[in-house]
């Protein structure tokens, strides 16, 4: 009994290290191909040491705009951030703690339309976006993605403002403050727990927004960083891949340091986000 | 709940619904509108009733984007929950590095899927790729093929990216809803002797209901409006044989059918929205038991 256990335990350990392998394998190829020279075939000699060939990043930077990209994706993740995360709480405020008809109404469209992907209605907000000029303009694009994660976050964050008990405001209002102020000075500092699982759920979603982008980013001035690299690939793909591969190595990294900053806050912040939805 | 007077917190949901009304609500109905037209995004749109949603389901192309976006889906769905859960279930336990595994896992999903895409692009090439050079060190380079260009091979490359590239989100999600299982519910069943394989199906999965559910309506929405990876990997391709819907309606917006295109929007609404009912009814009834 105990050595079939450890046998299943040692078959666990081996499984989870052969998944861990699968996910990190394709990033250390790219790596890999990122330092090569532009004249070596890839296979040629031993392909897990490769020429340490760093100016293939000058290059891929230099020729893509992948630079501009990341401070224009910078741009509107925050923007559409800053705004989800104010105006979603606000409203969850009103919807959570009083009950007016108009509130349950906007709360149930809310709703009712979290299930609905952003592609459905990108023709005609395509339009819309012509006929206020925000089209190729990076607030245009921010409020398009927060407009996306509006319904959700609501959700989330009315969810977790009826956790809170209300006696703190209703003293503060005893004391003469108004509702209006009471949730900026007494509940919006309580939210950071919903704040950050808002800011995780949606923050690399909006980085890495592509399909919107290619109908509201195309001039290449305002690029975010997928449609920045994929122009760049259309234009090189299958000739010279060290510089593709170069190229997807910047544009990945900034990702990568967030997720590693965060990932602890990120593994919570889903867990806590996904079970209340 | 308060009654109270009014102020400015009565107010306090209306920015929210007047940006949601302006970019959600509003070219939602427009585009109700535009899919009774003609219109080509220039020129005056003239009203032609039903006539768009006709000419779709008479086109042979937009057929097989249909037929291409639900295989996908079926593909999909079900083995990002399958992997999911069962990457959960090996996590499910104390061991050194956990944190670190479960990070190498869901790395990939954070990580832009157009990006990812690409990336395999280069892994998969015919004859210089990766993979095939793995085969061939193996003696067996004859395996590979170009995978990336027929149909079928194209259409399992698609889905196995997609999984790999989201096993994770759906393993930490599961991760979740187990930890919230209480343990003694696991020490009362192996007290009266109850097998892995029924605790599995008497207590894991029944309490894990709220969590599939998540899972599964997410991957029906998110692989049912797949675009990106497609994208970068096929491209629609060979022809327009792995073409997703998603694909085909920015295409046909680009192709001067902007009023069609909002046709074929409001369709793929529908092919979205049943699946997603059918899944929240069935998985419903069974958080009930």
């Amino acid at each position: 009994m105990l050595k079939l256990r450890k046998v299943l335990s040692l078959i666990r350990y081996l499984s989870i290290i052969f998944i861990c392998l699968l996910c990190i394998i394709p990033f250390g190829v790219l790596l890999i191909l990122s330092l090569n020279t532009p004249k070596r075939v890839f296979y040629e000699g031993n392909i897990f040491i490769p020429d340490f060939y760093f100016l293939n990043y000058l290059e891929g930077w230099i020729k893509s705009n992948i630079g501009n990209a990341m401070i224009n994706s910078a741009v509107i993740t925050i923007g559409a951030l800053l705004l989800i995360v104010v105006l979603a709480s606000m409203a969850a405020y009103t919807i959570a703690r009083f009950n007016y008809k108009f509130n349950k109404l906007i709360f149930a469209i809310l709703i009712s339309c979290m299930m609905i992907p952003g592609i459905i209605n990108t023709v005609p907000l395509y339009t819309l976006m012509i006929d206020i000029h925000a089209i190729n303009t990076l607030w245009g694009m921010a409020l398009v993605c927060a407009t996306n994660a509006l319904p959700q976050s609501v959700f989330v964050f009315s969810g977790y403002i009826r956790s809170l008990p209300i006696e703190m405001e209703e003293s503060a209002i005893i004391d003469g403050c108004s509702w209006y102020t009471a949730y900026w000075k007494i509940i919006f500092p309580l939210l950071k727990p919903a704040i950050s699982a808002i800011v995780i759920l949606n923050g690399f979603g909006i980085w890495n927004n592509y399909s919107q982008a290619v109908f509201f980013l195309q001039d290449s001035k305002k690029h975010n960083v997928p449609q920045a690299l994929s122009v760049y690939f259309q234009q090189f793909a299958g000739a010279k891949w060290n510089l593709m591969a170069a190229t997807a190595v910047i544009a990945i990294i900034p990702v990568i340091v967030v997720f590693m900053i965060f990932q602890k806050n990120l593994m919570k912040g889903l867990t806590d986000g996904a079970l209340k939805g | 709940m308060h009654k109270t007077k009014i102020g400015l917190h009565t107010f306090m949901a209306i920015p929210a619904f007047a940006l949601f009304s302006l970019f959600f609500l509003y070219p939602l109905a427009k585009g109700i509108g535009m899919s009774l037209t003609d219109w080509d995004g220039i020129s005056a749109a003239k009203f032609i009733g039903l006539a768009n949603f006709k000419e779709f389901f008479q086109d042979d192309r937009a057929i097989n984007d249909i037929r291409t976006t639900l295989l996908f889906a079926l593909g999909s769905a079900p083995l990002l929950n399958i992997f999911g859960l069962i990457y959960a279930l090996l996590m499910d336990s104390k061991f050194k590095a956990k944190g670190i595994a479960r990070m190498i896992i869901y790395l990939p999903a954070v990580i832009s899927p157009l990006i990812m895409g690409y990336i395999w692009y280069l892994l998969l090439q015919p004859g210089r790729g990766f993979i095939y050079h793995v085969l061939d060190n193996m003696g067996h380079g004859e395996l590979f093929g170009n995978w990336l260009g027929t149909y079928s091979t194209s259409m399992i490359v698609l889905v196995l990216v997609n999984v790999w590239q989201y096993a994770g989100m759906t393993m930490v999600v599961y991760l979740a809803g187990l930890q919230a299982i209480p343990g003694e519910l696991y020490e009362a069943a192996k007290m009266d002797g109850a097998s892995f394989n029924k605790r599995l199906r008497y207590i894991t999965l029944p309490l894990l209901t709220p969590s599939i559910r998540i899972n599964i309506v997410t991957n029906i929405i998110g692989s049912l409006s797949v675009f990106d990876i497609v994208m970068s990997l096929t491209a629609g391709g060979p022809g327009y044989a792995t073409e997703t819907l998603s694909i085909y309606i920015m295409r046909m917006c680009y192709g001067s059918k902007t009023g069609y295109s909002t046709a074929v929007a409001i369709i793929m609404f529908f092919i979205i929205l049943i699946p997603v009912i059918a899944a929240m009814r069935l998985t419903r009834a069974k958080s009930e038991y």
